[in-house]
């Protein structure tokens, strides 16, 4: 309900991961990210994998799963204040597509790393701890938990 | 996506309606920009926070730090980091009537515009195509103002009593039975605001009980008015027709939610034109349903009255339908005849329920004599009752520059939103550093825009929006054409991937303008 807007949106933050194309450049940029990774001449291919893998991770947990609220001011009197972006997602709707979407990429990334650091028992451990704490947030179980109070306020 | 609808028989004109869909590169460009702006965002905050950078935001006192915060940082992120950098493109002070040319106050900036500086000088000629002067009633002089002042001394400037207490002037009753008159509906009924209109009003007519379908896009006092009057609200995709056929046939089957009882009326809430978007109501269609299901139509005519029409009658003039169909008729007159206010217009039974039940009639002040000698005076200059024909020119005017207007941006090849036939036109831009660049270059080629991003619009979809008014001449409106022409040329804005199709085959009649070969 705002006076001079071009949607009937309460939130927009909610409907930012279904817009076009953003799946397309969050793809384009995990390749950035990936070729500025290789093009460094001392980092061999496993490292520049597993490097790959944890900052993807690591970007996406503080981007969906640290930051709350919205960078914008709301008409819903803050009920999105508490929420990190991950749980803003379709007003809290579980397992929509693009949450699936966002389930799925650290996975895919997971097995291509994987295969490239040839299961190295290190960069296993790492890659693996990595997956979980990006995967762990994302479940229907944990929307809304505060593990410890952390981040809670 | 190209709506072009010949109907069988409901639609007496071509409906050309199109929503052009954003590019892929254009869309993943603006992430881009976006993404680079949050990340500099991130580092200015950092910078702030460690007093390497002079913060300009307000902050608590040091004695305050360690109570409970007064100020989400967060939720001011935004606004510091991306409004407050194109902000001289919003809010600039004018220094004349807001007409088709317009004076404004030159201001400069020192500190990338958290503060301005005024130089003093005053930008003079400005073609002003922001404002919603549709007929060009928002004169200095002329009847309307003449009039106006008259009354001014005669009755006073305001009215200081609701409508039910003291406030009933005869002006209003001679204002109620000229709006009936110029609708073509039995009674009509005039209110101080036109927001009110919509949020005072909607609470009367329906409650506990009912239900409302409402179009996606609905201004912000339809939806205020429908969430105050309790009614259970449902909302059906932009102007799309199977959609609202669902949600009625769903209701009429299934009742209320948990008791399955029918519901005790169901109203349609739209608007004539849509003022973001420029796009029509497909009012035969809306009306057809209207028929089949028995359900009740709210027409929302803020920015169509005195709009389309060959006569200016509106929307429903628009489509050739007769006023009879729709049950209550609301507009504003605040966009086409250059004053301030609401009405309603219907049955007579309706209105004189509204007269004794409506919230504004009852608490609200009534509308101020001099404004409503300026709607009296438009009104019957549109009317062609004082005499001349300059309403009807002026209509035909306005048809004509938005004929003429919308053909050329699409034969340059911008994205244009909308209805063909609608003054209202979006001009994509897309990318957040070109909303600042356009609104800049624009003023500095002399002609003033108004620019929405994100979080207004969707994250892609920003726009530049002109209001195309009657006042405008050829001149000026070529005038602009070519500023613009330059600027999307500047700032590569030109997406269109369709070549515009010249219209063939359109059924002549007396409706048809003429349109400007160039």
């Amino acid at each position: 309900m705002n006076v001079g807007v071009a949607h009937g949106e309460v939130n927009p933050n909610t409907r930012v991961m279904n817009s076009r194309g953003i799946w397309l450049a969050y793809a384009a940029s995990v390749g950035v990210l990936h070729i500025v990774l290789l093009s460094i001449p001392f980092f061999s291919i496993p490292v520049v994998w597993t490097l790959t893998n944890v900052i993807h991770n690591l970007v996406m947990y503080l981007l969906l799963h640290t930051v709350k609220g919205t960078p914008f001011e709301t008409p819903d009197q803050g009920k999105d204040r508490l929420l990190t972006h991950w749980e803003q997602i379709d007003y809290g709707a579980q397992c929509t597509s693009s949450r699936k979407f966002l389930s799925i990429s650290p996975v895919v990334l997971y097995l291509l790393t994987s295969f490239y650091t040839k299961y190295d028992p290190a960069h296993f451990v790492i890659n693996t701890a990595s997956l979980l704490s990006v995967l762990l947030p994302k479940l229907p179980q944990f929307h809304g938990v505060r593990v410890f109070g952390i981040n809670e306020y | 996506i190209n709506h072009i609808v010949h109907n069988g028989g409901l639609y007496k004109r071509p409906f050309n309606e199109a929503f052009e869909e954003t590019p892929m590169l254009v869309a993943v460009l603006t992430y881009v920009g976006y993404g680079v702006l949050t990340l500099f965002g991130y580092l200015r905050d950092f910078m702030r926070q460690w007093k390497i950078e002079k913060c300009q935001n307000a902050t608590e006192r040091e004695e305050q730090k360690d109570f409970v915060p007064l100020y989400q940082d967060f939720e001011n992120f935004y606004n510091r980091n991306l409004y407050m950098r194109i902000r001289d493109s919003w809010n600039r002070p004018i220094c004349s009537v807001p007409g088709a040319k317009v004076d404004m106050m030159e201001r400069v900036s020192h500190d990338y515009n958290w503060t301005f500086t005024y130089t003093g000088r005053v930008i003079k000629d400005i073609i002003n195509m922001g404002s919603y002067n549709y007929l060009g009633f928002a004169q200095k002089a002329g009847t309307c103002q003449e009039a106006a002042a008259k009354v001014l001394s005669q009755y006073g400037a305001g009215v200081c009593s609701t409508r039910q207490e003291m406030g009933n002037l005869d002006k209003h009753e001679e204002l109620e039975q000229l709006v009936a008159r110029f609708l073509g509906v039995e009674s009509a009924m005039a209110y101080g605001m036109g927001f009110a209109t919509n949020s005072m009003n909607i609470p009367a007519l329906v409650g506990k009980g009912c239900l409302i379908l409402s179009d996606e896009l609905n201004h912000a006092s339809l939806v205020l008015g429908a969430r105050l009057s309790g009614a259970t609200i449902r909302i059906f995709k932009h102007n799309n027709m199977q959609s609202l056929e669902k949600l009625l046939k769903d209701a009429i089957v299934h009742g209320q939610p948990r008791t399955r009882r029918p519901w005790k009326k169901i109203l349609i809430l739209v608007e004539g034109i849509y003022s973001m978007e420029g796009s029509i109501v497909r009012l035969p269609e809306v009306i057809a349903l209207k028929k089949k299901y028995k359900s009740y139509l709210y027409l929302d005519e803020a920015h169509s009255i005195g709009a389309l029409g060959p006569s200016g009658r509106g929307v429903v003039e628009y489509f050739g339908l007769s006023p009879e169909d729709v049950d209550v008729m609301m507009g504003t007159f605040t966009k086409s005849f250059g004053a301030a206010g609401g009405y309603i217009g219907g049955k007579k039974e309706l209105i004189d329920y509204l007269r004794t039940y409506s919230h504004s009639a009852v608490y609200a002040t009534s509308l101020s004599p001099p404004v409503v000698e300026q709607i009296i005076t438009s009104m019957k200059c549109i009317m062609g009752e004082d005499g001349t024909t300059v309403g009807k020119a002026r209509v035909q005017q306005l048809a004509e520059n938005t004929r003429y207007f919308r053909r050329r941006l699409k034969e340059m090849g911008f994205i244009i939103y909308g209805n063909e036939d609608s003054p209202v036109v979006p001009l994509m831009l897309y990318m957040p550093a070109k909303i600042g660049a356009f609104g800049r270059e624009m003023l500095k080629r002399n002609i003033g825009v108004v620019v929405v991003g994100f979080p207004a619009t969707p994250i892609i979809e920003s726009r530049a929006r002109f209001c195309l008014s009657a006042a405008h001449t050829k001149e000026m409106l070529d005038t602009a054409l070519k500023e613009i022409n330059e600027v999307g040329d500047l700032l590569q804005l030109k997406y269109s991937r369709h070549r515009l199709v010249p219209l063939l085959d359109r059924p002549f009649d007396e409706t048809t303008y003429e349109e400007t070969e160039d």
